[in-house]
Order: structure tokens, then C-alpha cells, then sequence
């Protein structure tokens, strides 16, 4: 690998993320080729930002506070036409200045649009996701938000799903 | 990202961007970098050919290290907790996490 995925980031995440990935099992990767090309294609984000739309609940941030190990690991709907007016980031780990001034910048929905538009992919699907990114023992995310996610992307017959991190 | 961890992880295909956090994409407003960026993200989505194949996508962010600002204003409860009690940073690296019941009694 050539890049230095690392420059940016602090000594402390750093070593916490090196660490972590030497502990890693070994898992066999789910993987299936693309059925169509992308240009046929529904195409839904998930974002790890902890964005919701301002008439959702928001995500529980007193909850982090009171135990720094176990946030909320609920998800929120984004639907396709969201902006950020519609929504607010409730990550605490990242400077969400720049989402909340620009979703795209964390959530590329106006792009997937014009991607839409352009014919290069089938369409953006009715509906995008986001959890909170940062969960060291991931239980409900696993066993309650992600299949709920799935179920729902399965209704809107989606084919390829982009996680975007933050 | 951190793509030598999303790999670690089991991600079924990597795009690999070295931006700093808080906007993967691009900067708030440059819609033609966002786009770039989302562009090269689904092509490699349609050319990886291998589980867990990292695509490195050829973006170079303009700013060095010191003067991103990609941090919250103020630090997370986890580093908050890990400086007051430093004993706990073991555990935090090592991936021995707490259960919920019990982080009180750290």
C-alpha cells in the first residue's frame, strides 16, 4: 500500500487503531460480483456520522457521556432529497462543521443524485442510513440496527450499498 | 480512511482515500472534489475483482497534519475518561471493553 492512511490522524487514534487491528480475527469476507452494471443500479449511502433529520429523534449523546464505552447504537433514516437544513450531525469524535455546513461532504447525496441524473447509476435510493460510527463492542448495531438497515434496503431493491466513513 | 483497518474488519471491496476525517468526500462546497471523489469511490466498486481488494484512489488533501481541523471542540467522553483514568488505556488498546454495567467499577 502507498498511501499513508495515517498522516492525519493523532498518535493516540493511531495506536488505538494499529492495535486493534492486530487483534483482529480472521472473517471470511461476504462478497458476490455486481448482478448489473452501476449504470443500472440502486445505489444507497451509509454514513457513520450520526446524522438524523431534525424531526427524528436525535441520537443519544448523554448516553456516550454517561458511558464513554457504549454509545447509541441506534440508526436513523436519511431519505435521498435530505440537505443539510433537514438534519444535524451528533458525532462527537469528528468536528461535524463540515457536514453540518455541507452534507455532502460526509454523505454525498446531492452527488448520488447527479450521478442519477447522469445516467451513471440506476438511481439513488428513497432511503440512506447513518449510525454512530464510534462502537468498540458493536451488539444492538449488529444484532438490531443492521438488520433492520438491510431489511429496508431489500424493500427498495437496492444492489450496491457505499459505507462512508468519518 | 483507514483502510488497513476496514480491511481487518472484513469490508467486501476498499476505496482508499488519505483525507483527514470529519469530510471523506471533500471540503464543504467543492461539489467538482466531492464528486471526483464519489465517482472513483463506485468505479472501484464496479473494477475490484477479489474480496476485500483496496482500490487507492489517487486524491492527495492539500493541507498538512497541523492545520486540519478534523478534531471536535471539545474532546470525546472516551478521551476525557481515558485521561482521568489512565490505567483504563490498556483495556481501550487491547479491545477488553467494559460491559455496560460495569465501567464504574474500572
Amino acid at each position: 500500500m502507498e498511501m499513508d492512511s495515517y498522516r492525519y490522524l493523532n498518535r493516540v487514534t493511531r495506536a488505538a487503531v494499529k492495535a486493534w487491528i492486530k487483534r483482529e480475527p480472521y472473517r471470511e469476507v461476504p462478497w458476490r460480483p455486481l448482478r448489473k452494471p452501476l449504470a443500472h443500479s440502486t445505489v444507497t449511502l451509509i454514513s457513520s456520522v450520526a446524522v438524523a433529520m431534525r424531526d427524528d429523534q436525535p441520537f443519544d449523546q448523554d448516553k456516550e457521556r454517561r458511558d464513554p464505552w457504549h454509545p447509541d447504537e441506534s440508526y436513523r433514516l436519511i431519505p435521498r432529497d435530505a440537505t443539510e437544513q433537514d438534519v444535524h450531525l451528533y458525532h462527537l469524535h469528528i468536528n461535524t462543521d463540515f457536514g453540518e455546513q455541507d452534507l455532502d461532504c460526509v454523505m454525498p447525496l446531492r452527488r448520488l443524485k447527479e450521478l442519477e441524473q447522469a445516467g451513471e447509476i440506476g438511481r439513488s435510493a428513497p432511503t440512506h442510513y447513518s449510525f454512530q460510527g464510534f462502537v468498540l463492542k458493536p451488539r444492538e448495531l449488529l444484532e438490531e440496527s443492521v438488520p433492520a438497515m438491510i431489511h429496508r434496503m431489500k424493500a427498495e431493491g437496492v444492489d450496491a450499498a457505499v459505507l462512508v466513513p468519518v | 480512511m483507514i483502510p488497513e483497518f476496514t480491511r481487518s474488519v472484513g469490508a467486501p471491496r476498499i476505496a482508499a482515500i488519505a483525507y483527514p476525517m470529519a469530510h471523506p468526500l471533500g471540503a464543504p462546497g467543492d461539489r467538482e472534489g466531492q464528486m471526483a471523489v464519489l465517482r472513483a469511490t463506485l468505479r472501484a466498486l464496479e473494477e475490484a475483482r477479489e474480496p476485500a481488494e483496496v482500490v487507492e484512489l489517487p486524491f492527495e488533501w492539500p493541507e498538512r497534519p497541523g492545520q486540519v481541523h478534523a478534531d471536535p471542540a471539545e474532546p470525546p467522553p472516551i478521551a476525557r475518561l481515558l485521561a482521568r483514568r489512565p490505567w483504563l488505556v490498556a483495556k481501550f488498546l487491547s479491545g477488553d471493553i467494559p460491559e455496560p454495567q460495569d465501567w464504574r467499577a474500572s
